[in-house]
């Protein structure tokens, strides 16, 4: 969302219908769909086709998948019937039960109560409401009654678990929020008491009317304890009734805030990790919220701090370059035929999930599983890594790394790029755990993940770090535009458009002004000033490139040992690198404070150190080569410059100084005798 | 206090209570730092305010000022006036304003204004910000024309509120103090020496001399360089409130808020001894003021409830009480500025209630009151000669009383019929001390922190077209055409900021000065600041 950029699209084949929410199973994530209500999808980020993924039919129709957080995705069928989706996958075929006979489910919901999945639902039959409530693993069952409210219905729930008890939330078509507490029994209870028909009691925790005019609520969700949020239509006696998105206290029966919605909604509201998710015309707009703690005071609006429960911001997914996501809304079907065309297809892997096995010691499972499927292997990999955090986990990675970086090593078509790069991203990692990964990189040129190891590791020996320099050097522009090189070291400073000549109006706050330039190089003429000016300010690099290089300034290394290998970079590489690291020095003395803006940009010690470091290594090769020339003087020239400038602020210290010494001295005069004349 | 006097407020940390004064119990506890996400640190209620509403003003160290109804429980409004720290907090009388002091310097009026113009609801609003301070503002009060503010820049600053200020006058202008207006050094006229008065301690001086003498402006060679004689650090953690040496330099006595110490100081050639006199008669409360008479015989110590009480000095080093002086109609109030005859025979003692009360000390009887003037006293000193008491009033005014004859002088009819000078009225610092000529009568001299005076009853006063500092036009006319520029008030600026001056004889003027940079330089930077280059 911060991106606004899509990671990700799938599509079913033309004539097949998704039937229900995909969902993500958050502890393989792997994503989960059902098409042809009968037909279920499991895939991973890396698949790109959707019809090449794992795929199995059921024999009866899915209602809604839930995934839980620790307890794995929750089937819930049509008729009433619960499965998870481990169970459901060793039999897909197996018999679903029905347990509704003629009531259709209106909406369900999924908690974790303890270890055990609680599915919620509820049902409808003849304007009478149901709501069952199941545990899949306990297989057991509740049906209740809701109890019926004259002349108005639900249209929406949506509930909570606190202290083994569900809080069922109903939006009824009366404009008003019920609340229903439906018990969590335990299970030995249960059976005595199944016959009978339980009633469930209602009552009322909200009005949605406020000063006259009265919500038309559509969908409701529950924000924290005190405070709810529903989207529907606002209807004004005399006025056009507008959409909009509400909070409201329930303590106080407040409104809390409102935000029209002019270009009208699908009615739905989502709300995840205190953002709200809605489809406002054809875009899906993302609203920040805040809830503050309720008190009378934010309640009735006194609250004077910036912290109001306020919208504050919307995300807008028109701005993407990329229309598919906003196509999406309009029309699915064209969209599965583009998306087919534009994406290139890669290598399908494994489409078996394995079996979950007992524990095993990591050397011993490592061994075992050396010549699975890549598939095998890599989920295995993981299942280790998610384990409770051991005393020996960085070991444990470490030996995780190097069986893979051994199997790539075997098999030159196997590399593992976004789990590597996943590893390394997400783990404490050294060089010296997993010494092959690096060599392993290189050989496949992964620059992101040569970028990802050198901001990282603490303990890069200096040849590989050379090594990585002279192959950031060496690789072409053109291939890094294809690589997802992380740039924001670089993105805050450098001048993407480079022709722009307009760019160039920015005020230099320190040191290098066009005077003191043209003191500096008395005997130049103007044009060639020009010249060389341009040179100072445009980047040589492009903004990968430049990344990467600014991942090698952040490593850590000894000169002494660095020295040696850096004697053997090729020349026209070695003045490349001064070029770019002279353009680093420039802007870094471009400001005040003398550091480049951005995250993990270079400092301009760290500038001045490798600058230092590259000249002496290359200084015979730098003054031979003509083309070096240019730059060398360049340089010379604004050190000079900068050596002036900092100069005559030391002098201007200095006279400071010394006038405040003078005044001292004249105020320390503390006793004298004067002669006073007073007539 | 809430006003009616029926609750107490509390300020502490985390927290704030509400005393009812009746039960003495705790009767709400709020907690302030609830909506604070960094709710890790503490947060110090730092100044507290009980409106009449019941509303609950509390200042704390995040730089907020919240509103609280204190019976609910809930926080009316809250102000985000400071990043660091709000630190002091006062109300106006009618309960509209609010001026806030902040660790920064800066101070910030609340004023409860309506939200709509004419509408009844009413809210605060913060409306003026002031930077008059580079430190910590750690007392303000809010009177009914202006916010007055004390900062640890060892500054006050009386900033008016320009739409309660009526008309041009003195109410009407900034004005900052930087020295206390009570006397900080005394001086020991026969023994040359001067006391200085710090906070935690006292330095004994003797003064340099010369042989020479020059002109006008000259800075004479010194003959004998000046000489610190003593330190004398106070115990414990209290400040000292008020210290004297005696004429003869032999006794120094101070008084802290709860301690009186009195030494005997001696010094025989180059060698300085102190001994701490042993006995001292105990008070409770200490002094407000010593003094001790030209003779150097007895100690005056300013008391409590119009108290002055006499020691006889004793030798080799004791003291003794002798007699407690108290107006015979009684009072509330403490004694603050006492001034005794060089003859021994009077004592005049002003109390908190600005009364001026003399007694006869051969009899150690009640002589007389000075008719009441409706403002405080800022110095006054008897005459050696005429025993007339010379009054400085805060408002700039003189009076002259002679005691013998209990009423007003003639000169001082005079001068009130006459009125004293436009620019000398204006003057925005209270003359702190007054002193006389005894070869010339006529002298007075008085001094504030910008300017000492030559007071000369012989010449005629000024009126309000003539200069009223005019030496240094005088300097530049002939000797004869002097004469006729001649005025009573020989005004010289050439000293600032003036601690202390006295007269040590005929020909010899004594002059302390602070300079003010010499303890701004001092004072730790409020904020670290960078340096640039590399």
């Amino acid at each position: 969302i911060s991106d606004q950029k899509p990671l990700g699209c799938w599509s079913v084949k033309h004539g097949q219908i998704l039937t229900c929410p995909v969902v993500c199973n958050f502890e393989t994530h792997e994503y989960i769909a059902v098409h042809d209500d009968k037909v279920l999808r499991i895939w991973k980020d890396e698949d790109i086709n959707l019809d090449k993924a794992f795929k199995a039919t059921l024999s009866a129709d899915v209602y809604r998948i839930h995934s839980l957080p620790q307890g794995g995705p929750v089937v819930l069928f049509r008729g009433g019937g619960v499965r998870t989706l481990d169970v459901l996958l060793e039999a897909p075929q197996q018999e679903i039960e029905n347990i509704i006979s003629g009531e259709a489910i209106r909406w369900s919901g999924a908690f974790m109560e303890g270890q055990q999945p609680v599915l919620i639902f509820t049902t409808e039959k003849d304007g009478d409401f149901f709501v069952y409530i199941q545990k899949p693993k306990l297989s057991s069952l509740h049906r209740y009654k809701l109890e019926q409210q004259e002349s108005a219905k639900p249209l929406c729930f949506t509930a909570h678990i606190t202290n083994q008890t569900v809080t069922l939330l109903c939006l009824y078509s009366n404009d008003s929020v019920y609340h229903v507490l439906v018990p969590l029994q335990q299970d030995t209870e249960e059976e005595e008491e199944e016959e009978k028909e339980e009633i469930l009691s209602k009552s009322l925790l909200l009005n949605l009317s406020v000063s006259g005019a009265v919500l038309k609520g559509t969908s409701l969700v529950v924000l924290d304890k005190d405070h709810v949020g529903v989207l529907g239509s606002l209807a004004a006696p005399g006025k056009k009734p507008t959409e909009c998105l509400t909070i409201w206290n329930t303590k106080f029966q407040t409104l809390q805030t409102s935000k029209e919605l002019p270009l009208g909604t699908s009615g739905q509201l989502w709300c995840y990790e205190e953002k709200f998710f809605l489809i406002h015309g054809k875009v899906l707009t993302v609203i920040l919220y805040k809830c503050e703690t309720s008190s009378l005071a934010a309640a009735v609006g006194k609250l004077k701090n910036s912290q109001t429960p306020d919208v504050s911001l919307f995300l807008n997914w028109n701005t993407l370059e990329d229309e598919e996501l906003v196509v999406s809304f309009q029309s699915q079907e064209s969209l599965a035929l583009k998306a087919e065309s534009r994406m290139n297809l890669r290598s399908r892997r494994s489409t078996v999930a394995g079996e979950q096995p007992a524990p095993l010691s990591v050397g011993q499972l490592l061994i075992n599983y050396k010549n699975a499927s890549a598939y095998v292997f890599e989920n295995e990999l993981k299942k280790v890594m998610a384990r409770a955090p051991t005393p020996d986990l960085q070991a444990t990675i470490g030996s995780v790394v190097t069986a893979l970086t051994d199997r790539c090593k075997g098999n030159p078509k196997y590399y593992p790029t976004n789990f590597l790069q996943q590893i390394v991203e997400n783990h404490e990692l050294s060089y010296s755990l997993c010494p092959d990964l690096m060599a392993v990189a290189l050989e496949k040129k992964d620059m992101p993940l040569l970028q990802m190891c050198l901001e990282r590791f603490p303990d890069i020996p200096e040849e590989v770090t050379y090594t990585c320099l002279k192959a950031f050097l060496s690789i072409s522009e053109a291939q890094l535009q294809s690589l997802d090189v992380n740039v924001d070291s670089v993105i805050c400073y450098i001048d993407v458009e480079l022709d722009d000549k307009d760019v160039k109006t920015e005020i230099v706050e320190n040191g290098f002004s066009s005077e003191m330039d043209q003191d500096m190089c008395d005997t130049k003429i103007p044009e060639e000033m020009g010249f060389t000016r341009s040179r100072g300010e445009s980047c040589p690099v492009g903004l990968q490139k430049a990344a990467l290089l600014n991942a090698v300034l952040h490593s850590a290394y000894t000169e002494t040992f660095l020295l040696p290998h850096l004697k053997n970079l090729p020349a026209q590489q070695a003045i490349l690198f001064l070029r770019y690291l002279y353009y680093l020095y420039v802007k870094c003395s471009e400001k005040v404070n003398t550091t480049l803006p951005g995250i993990r940009s270079p400092t301009i010690n760290q500038i001045m150190d490798w600058m230092c470091l590259l000249l002496d290594a290359q200084f015979t090769v730098m003054v031979m080569l003509p083309e070096a020339k240019e730059l060398l003087s360049n340089l010379h020239k604004f050190v000079r410059a900068q050596v002036r400038f900092y100069s005559e602020l030391n002098k201007i210290e200095g006279s400071l100084r010394e006038l405040q010494r003078l005044n001292h001295l004249r105020e320390s005069q503390t006793y004298s005798i004067e002669v006073l004349e007073i007539i | 206090w809430h006003p009616s006097g029926s609750h107490i407020v509390a300020g502490s940390i985390d927290f704030f209570r509400v005393i009812d004064v009746a039960s003495g119990q705790t009767v709400q506890r709020i907690m302030v730092n609830h909506q604070v996400e960094k709710a890790k640190r503490e947060c110090v209620v730092w100044a507290i305010a009980f409106l009449s509403s019941g509303t609950v003003v509390t200042a704390d160290s995040f730089g907020r000022v919240q509103f609280w109804d204190w019976e609910q429980g809930t926080l009316a409004e809250s102000h985000t006036v400071s990043t660091s720290a709000a630190l002091s907090l006062a109300v106006s009388e009618k309960e509209d304003s609010i001026v806030v002091g902040t660790s920064t310097g800066a101070t910030y009026q609340l004023q409860l204004l309506p939200v709509k113009l004419g509408g009844l609801e009413k809210r605060w609003v913060r409306t003026k910000p002031f930077q008059f301070h580079s430190h910590d503002v750690r007392a303000v009060a809010h009177s009914s024309t202006a916010l007055i503010s004390g900062g640890l820049d060892a500054q006050l600053v009386i900033r008016p509120l320009m739409e309660k200020v009526q008309k041009k006058g003195y109410d009407a202008v900034l004005r900052k103090f930087t020295f206390p207006h009570r006397r900080l050094v005394s001086c020991a006229r026969k023994a040359r020496l001067l006391l200085f008065q710090f906070s935690q301690y006292l330095e004994l001086w003797r003064l340099g001399s010369t042989e020479e003498t020059g002109k006008d402006g000259e800075v004479l060679p010194l003959c004998r360089m000046p000489e610190h004689l003593v330190q004398l650090k106070s115990k414990g953690p209290e400040h000292i409130y008020c210290s004297c040496v005696s004429p003869c330099g032999t006794w120094v006595g101070y008084s802290t808020a709860s301690r009186f110490q009195l030494y005997r100081v001696r010094c025989d050639g180059d060698g300085v001894s102190l001994r701490k006199v042993p006995k001292v008669p105990k008070m409770l409360p200490p002094a407000y003021q010593l003094q001790f008479s030209a003779d150097s015989e007895s100690l005056f110590v300013a008391s409590a409830r119009g108290c002055v009480h006499v020691f006889q000095l004793l030798e080799p080093g004791g003291c003794k009480h002798l007699h407690t002086l108290q107006p015979p109609s009684g009072c509330s109030e403490a004694v603050y500025l006492l001034a005794p005859s060089a003859d021994g025979h009077w004592l005049a003692a002003v109390s908190g209630d600005w009364a001026i009360h003399i007694y006869n000390l051969k009899c150690f009887k009640h002589h007389c009151v000075v008719p009441t003037y409706d403002c405080a006293v800022s110095a006054l000193a008897i005459h050696p000669s005429t025993n007339n008491l010379v009054i400085a009033y805060s408002d700039q005014q003189l009076l002259e009383f002679s005691i013998p004859e209990k009423q007003y002088t003639s000169w001082s009819r005079a001068l009130q019929s006459w009125g004293l000078h436009r620019a000398w009225l204006e003057r925005d610092s209270p003359i702190t001390h007054i002193t006389f000529n005894p070869k010339n009568p006529s002298h007075i001299l008085l001094h504030d922190t910008y300017l000492l005076c030559i007071l000369d009853k012989s010449l005629p006063l000024p009126d309000d077209s003539a200069l009223l500092m005019n030496q240094s036009a005088l300097k530049q006319l002939p000797e004869t055409a002097r004469k006729r520029q001649l005025h009573a008030f020989k005004i010289c600026k050439k000293f600032q900021p003036l601690l202390f001056m006295d007269l040590l004889d005929e020909n010899c003027l004594v002059v302390v000065e602070r300079p003010i940079m010499d303890f701004k330089t001092q004072l730790p930077l409020p904020v670290q600041q960078k340096k640039f280059g590399t």
